[in-house]
């Protein structure tokens, strides 16, 4: 059994990934509480994907320990896995099914009710406007609607933890919309959600945390006012915050160099 | 044309082949040299058959006059027929590289978003459909006879038939191209009118396209290397009229004597080469970017089903992984071959039996039979989807880890579709060759349990080197599995099957051979009863130790192999 009333989602104490001399996480601590929706940002390579998947034990961390919803995600992976949900960078689906097939295969891998998993369906379907191409073979979707299958299959078995990252990659903005208010009624059910995004205006507005990470490490960590804090800029954005934390603050001589 | 960036799009192509499952591709070095091994391979090999006949035939010389002139004149014809020759085989290798990337929608459009032309990605691309084994073969070729031909005086020769091959290779690929361009186009358009009955239309349609292309490749091999020069070569001189045989008809003419009608033939092959090409570059022009339309599998409502798997006693989990994997092998083209491989066997028994009396088979002739038609195509299913069981998955591997699936879950629905689909295999070819070759009752249960234990424990060796090896690489082709991990699965399950059926190797020798081994003398120490149970024995041993070994590499899979 999982720990259902822990307060700590997930944990990572003193995580490290090396891929040969490069160091992708780099003694990664953080704590992330249930219910809450944590944004983790970063540069490109800076390690938020790695740290992603290492949640859910897709990547093997070479030194530290990581505990989801109570268990140790190498140890009891199947267990773990049951309760999240994943939406990777660059979802790759099985392009020979139809969406439909898709879905019905993800309902009966999370042991979904036969008419559970039909009401759940149609109704994503419907939210998502995938309705009268659910039954096209999937190789024949554009991209946004391949990664609303995805989302689909995140939350379509109810998990207790969606881990997702880029989730609103390619979405058309009514889809996107509805993904975030998802997202915040899940919320209020008490599923956490660990989300990855270069969007910064969506992180800013819909996570309650937020981890910046470069290159490997955890530069900030908190709420958008502590996080002003930490940058000294009181009354600035996430995005002024992002490029100040992470020494990209000096973009104009960047920009003049490459037009010269 | 801008041949640097031909040379660019080739290596592009070239190096497609370096996403190996588990290679953690930072600071990627390439050994120059290793990188090319299957070409110095076949210099290396080339070079040392060539020197071989070279010293036969220089021995030759010196001793039989006669011998001499005869392997002067073999060589003539050798020489004569190899365009014609590389021609066919490379279009088989080119036509077959192609059918494993049909599954593949790689956006390699280049031409759209590029500044490079399409007589540039065309020319490429027909160049770069060599690499690999085509081009090692050339070299293997090329190399044999340029080295035979310093023994032999006849350099100017050999370098012209050289010439020849590598112009017979381009027109192989060439034609390649323009036909898998023309298939997207066909294809497409019949999807188009076939709606829902798309997906089955290109079932059909791709088992009567690889049967098509194995039947006529078949009824030019089935005799022998020898009938198939010879075929080659009197094909060639009657049929000069058609364009492809037009490089071996300039060799036969400057052979001959005739320079005319030689530099006829050369020009007119080259013009002909030219024209593929420009064809070729057209016809991507016209239709490169089509997109098939749509493949629209059901509508209306959706309706779960609990299915037959579930009153089997399958899992929900377990059952929706192998409906799952029979979609992917009805739909993906390239996992077709499957089917064919038993129809193919069975092919070439009927071609090679064809003219000879089989309705009565000999005892003797019975053994062959039962070898190839019992007990092959079921064997071969089941060693062909334990190989790709788990390197089917390709890229989507994700989905796998990222689920709730055991390693015991995953092996169990992997095995039974392996077994399921080998055991159909087995109860239409072992029909089919009871109904043509109309063996004893006995011989035909024997036959069928013995398949059976091949199966179960060759399914269970192949599932288990198939997680072992499986490489998810897809792109340029889905490689399914590591080609060493191949090799070691077919040792072993040779080894399987020798000690599975060795209980019958006595009579089957005795059939084969019943003045030395009388049936009557055996069967008084071994029963067939007896050989039956201990092969049994054998099969399930086996059985269990490599089932058990699969779900220990699952787990490893599950666990250690990172994404």
């Amino acid at each position: 059994m999982l720990t259902a009333n822990s307060a700590v989602a997930v944990e990572l104490k003193g995580v490290v990934k090396r891929y040969h001399e490069l160091v992708a996480v780099n003694k990664l601590n953080l704590s992330i509480n249930v219910g809450e929706i944590f944004g983790l940002l970063g540069p490109n390579g800076s390690g938020k994907s790695t740290t992603l998947k290492m949640m859910l034990g897709l990547v093997k961390p070479d030194e530290g320990s990581i505990t989801v919803l109570g268990k140790d995600v190498q140890k009891d992976a199947v267990a773990v896995k049951q309760q999240v949900g994943y939406v990777p960078e660059s979802p790759r689906l099985y392009e020979f099914l139809t969406g439909i097939e898709y879905l019905d295969f993800i309902g009966d891998i999370y042991g979904i009710s036969t008419e559970e998993k039909k009401n759940r369906i149609t109704e994503y379907l419907r939210a998502l406007q995938l309705e009268g191409r659910e039954g096209d073979m999937i190789s024949s979707y554009s991209e946004g609607m391949k990664q609303k299958i995805a989302l689909i299959s995140a939350f379509l078995h109810r998990p207790r933890l969606l881990i997702l990252d880029e989730p609103l990659n390619a979405l058309d903005p009514r889809s996107a919309r509805i993904v975030k208010e998802v997202l915040h009624k899940l919320k209020t059910q008490g599923v956490t959600t660990i989300m990855s995004t270069h969007v910064l205006e969506i992180a800013q507005a819909i996570c309650d945390r937020i981890g910046i990470m470069y290159q490997g490490k955890l530069l900030a960590l908190g709420n958008m006012n502590e996080l002003r804090q930490m940058a000294k800029l009181p009354d600035s954005g996430l995005e002024d915050i992002f490029l100040n934390l992470t020494g990209s603050a000096d973009l104009k001589a960047v920009v003049e160099e490459l037009l010269k | 044309m801008n041949w640097r960036n031909i040379l660019a799009l080739m290596h592009v192509e070239r190096k497609s082949g370096r996403l190996l499952r588990g290679v953690k591709l930072t600071r990627y070095r390439e050994s120059g040299f290793f990188a090319y091994w299957p070409y110095w391979v076949g210099l290396a090999f080339g070079v040392g058959a060539g020197l071989l006949a070279g010293l036969i035939y220089s021995k030759t010389i010196l001793t039989e006059a006669d011998v001499m002139l005869l392997f002067r004149e073999g060589t003539v014809s050798i020489f004569l027929t190899l365009p014609t020759l590389v021609l066919v085989y490379n279009l088989v290798f080119t036509m077959l590289q192609q059918i494993q990337r049909s599954g593949i929608k790689a956006s390699s459009q280049v031409p759209y978003w590029l500044p490079v032309t399409w007589e540039e990605y065309t020319l490429a691309s027909i160049l770069a459909n060599l690499l690999g084994f085509p081009l090692a073969s050339i070299i293997f070729i090329v190399s044999t006879i340029m080295t035979f031909s310093a023994f032999s005086s006849q350099l100017l020769f050999a370098s012209i038939t050289s010439f020849a091959v590598l112009g017979a290779a381009f027109m192989a690929s060439a034609l390649t191209e323009i036909l898998r361009i023309l298939q997207v186009r066909f294809i497409g358009a019949v999807y188009k009118t076939s709606g829902r009955a798309a997906v089955w239309v290109r079932f059909f349609g791709s088992l009567f396209f690889f049967l098509a292309f194995y039947i006529i490749y078949l009824y030019v091999t089935s005799g022998g290397a020898i009938t198939f020069i010879q075929t080659i070569k009197s094909t060639q001189t009657t049929a000069w009229f058609i364009p492809f045989v037009w490089l071996g008809m300039m060799l036969y003419s400057f052979t001959s004597g005739l320079l005319i009608q030689g530099s006829v033939f050369l020009v007119l092959s080259i013009l002909f080469l030219a024209g593929l090409f420009f064809l070729a570059a057209l016809l991507n022009k016209q239709f490169g970017l089509y997109e098939p339309p749509a493949i629209k599998i059901s509508r209306g409502a959706y309706v779960p089903r609990t299915g037959f798997l579930g009153k089997l006693g399958f899992t929900a989990t377990e059952a929706a992984l192998i409906r799952k994997d029979l979609r992917a092998f009805t739909r993906r083209r390239e996992l077709m071959s499957v089917f064919i491989i038993p129809i193919v066997l069975i092919l070439v028994q009927v071609m090679q039996s064809t003219g000879s009396t089989m309705a009565t088979p000999s005892a003797q002739v019975f053994v062959y039979l039962a070898a190839s038609t019992f007990l092959l195509p079921s064997t071969v299913t089941a060693i062909s989807l334990g190989n790709f069981m788990i390197g089917e998955e390709g890229q989507a591997i994700w989905r796998i880890y990222a689920s709730p699936i055991s390693a015991k879950t995953l092996v169990k629905s992997k095995y039974f579709f392996i077994i399921f689909f080998s055991v159909i295999v087995l109860a239409i070819t072992g029909a089919l060759a009871f109904i043509v070759y109309n063996p004893s009752l006995r011989a035909t249960i024997v036959a069928y349990i013995e398949a059976l234990f091949l199966i179960c424990a060759l399914g269970a060796i192949s599932l288990s080197n198939g997680i072992k090896g499986a490489d998810f690489t897809e792109i340029p082709r889905p490689r399914m599995i590591r080609l060493s991990w191949s090799l070691i699965n077919l040792g072993i399950c040779l080894m399987a099957s020798v000690a599975i059926l060795a209980p019958f190797f006595p009579f089957a020798l005795s059939a084969m051979l019943p003045e030395t081994v009388p049936n009557l003398t055996l069967e008084a120490f071994l029963n067939p009863l007896l050989a039956l149970a201990i092969s049994a024995i054998i099969a399930v041993i086996l059985t269990g130790i490599f089932y058990q070994i699969a779900i220990r590499n699952a787990r490893d899979l599950l666990t250690k192999t990172e994404i």
